[in-house]
């Protein structure tokens, strides 16, 4: 193996095993794939279609840990995601999604594998300098309800366009409620996308590595 | 000789009018990603009349180069892109190629 390709291999393992703040559906008759690696306190991996720009439907797999390790859930789940609403504004755009599954969730407090229930909702704003998004998911089951809150604020220091890479720098805030992680979880991320990929990467200001990448087809 | 100029002159301009292709310029609201321009670019190129698509997130335009003697309506192209979840501002016809749009794009030296 050659250095580049062994660069390119530990890139891949880093981003793979490891969703988060991208679009749950990026246009229509599109395939989006998202990993990732929250902070060793979720893992997330998820694969949609959209049949239409304002629907699609997919299938997941969430893994949430405490931050003290006394508490895992494996959840593997089916979803559909709905653009609610869509603002089209001159040089900018804002969306309202809102999204509701079901599926198998395991945990290490409880025997056996439950049904469990996910809904959530996301509204955003971007321009090509600035983005701002708020998104709140509920994991639930008989033994368990766990919400995640995300708040993410974006800056470019340049405005990109189709055929150039995109930068941002994104500051975010997570707050996890069910004896998850006490307090709000803080990362300060870096985001590049170009064509059909976006990558992101960062660290929460404990140094916990945090990594989303996102793929449409 | 003169004639032979002349004649040559109205050929030549002939050719070009008949080789010139349009060019269909949509300004759109929305355009803020490059997601956003890669569905687009996905669904215009589905139109069989389409030569070539051109996003610009910086113009806030979608331009279509139409094959020669093709034509897309209106009507088409603003569903299209009302359905890649879009809203189209306003259409017009040019003869501007899509090379010349992408250079107009590029900071000059």
């Amino acid at each position: 193996m050659t250095s580049k390709s062994r660069r390119a291999a530990i890139a891949v393992l880093v981003l793979l095993p490891c969703v988060a703040m991208g679009k749950p559906i990026a246009f229509a008759h599109g395939t989006t794939v998202m990993v990732e690696r929250g902070a060793g306190t979720m893992n997330e991996a998820q694969v949609f279609y959209a049949p239409a720009y304002w629907w699609s439907v997919g299938v997941g797999a969430l893994e949430l840990n405490s931050e003290d390790g006394s508490k895992q859930r494996h959840v593997t789940y089916v979803r559909a995601n709905l653009l609610a609403k869509r603002w089209n504004l001159p040089g900018a755009q804002a969306n309202v999604f809102a999204w509701g599954g079901m599926g198998r969730a395991t945990g290490n407090d409880f025997s056996g594998s439950t049904l469990a229930r996910n809904a959530g909702v996301q509204a955003d704003y971007e321009t090509r300098r600035l983005y701002a998004s708020l998104r709140s998911d509920l994991q639930e089951s008989a033994h368990y309800s766990h919400r995640v809150d995300t708040v993410q604020l974006g800056w470019a220091p340049y405005a990109h366009d189709y055929d150039s890479l995109a930068t941002w720098f994104v500051v975010q805030a997570r707050r996890y409620s069910g004896d998850l992680v006490d307090g709000t979880e803080t990362a300060f991320l870096i985001r590049f996308f170009k064509g059909n990929t976006w990558v992101e990467a960062g660290a929460t200001r404990d140094g916990k590595l945090q990594a989303m990448a996102m793929f449409n087809f | 000789m003169r004639f032979l100029k002349t004649l040559t002159l109205i050929a030549g301009l002939l050719c070009s009018f008949v080789a010139s292709s349009t060019t269909v310029e949509m300004d759109v609201n929305g355009l803020v990603c490059a997601f956003c321009a890669q569905g687009i670019e996905k669904t215009l190129k589905k139109f069989p009349a389409a030569e070539g698509v051109f996003v610009s997130l910086e113009r806030r335009l979608v331009a279509v180069a139409l094959k020669q003697g093709a034509d897309i309506d209106d009507h088409d192209l603003r569903d299209a892109l009302t359905n890649a979840g879009y809203t189209v501002v306003a259409i017009r016809r040019s003869e501007t190629s899509l090379d010349t749009l992408r250079n107009e794009g590029k900071p000059h030296d």
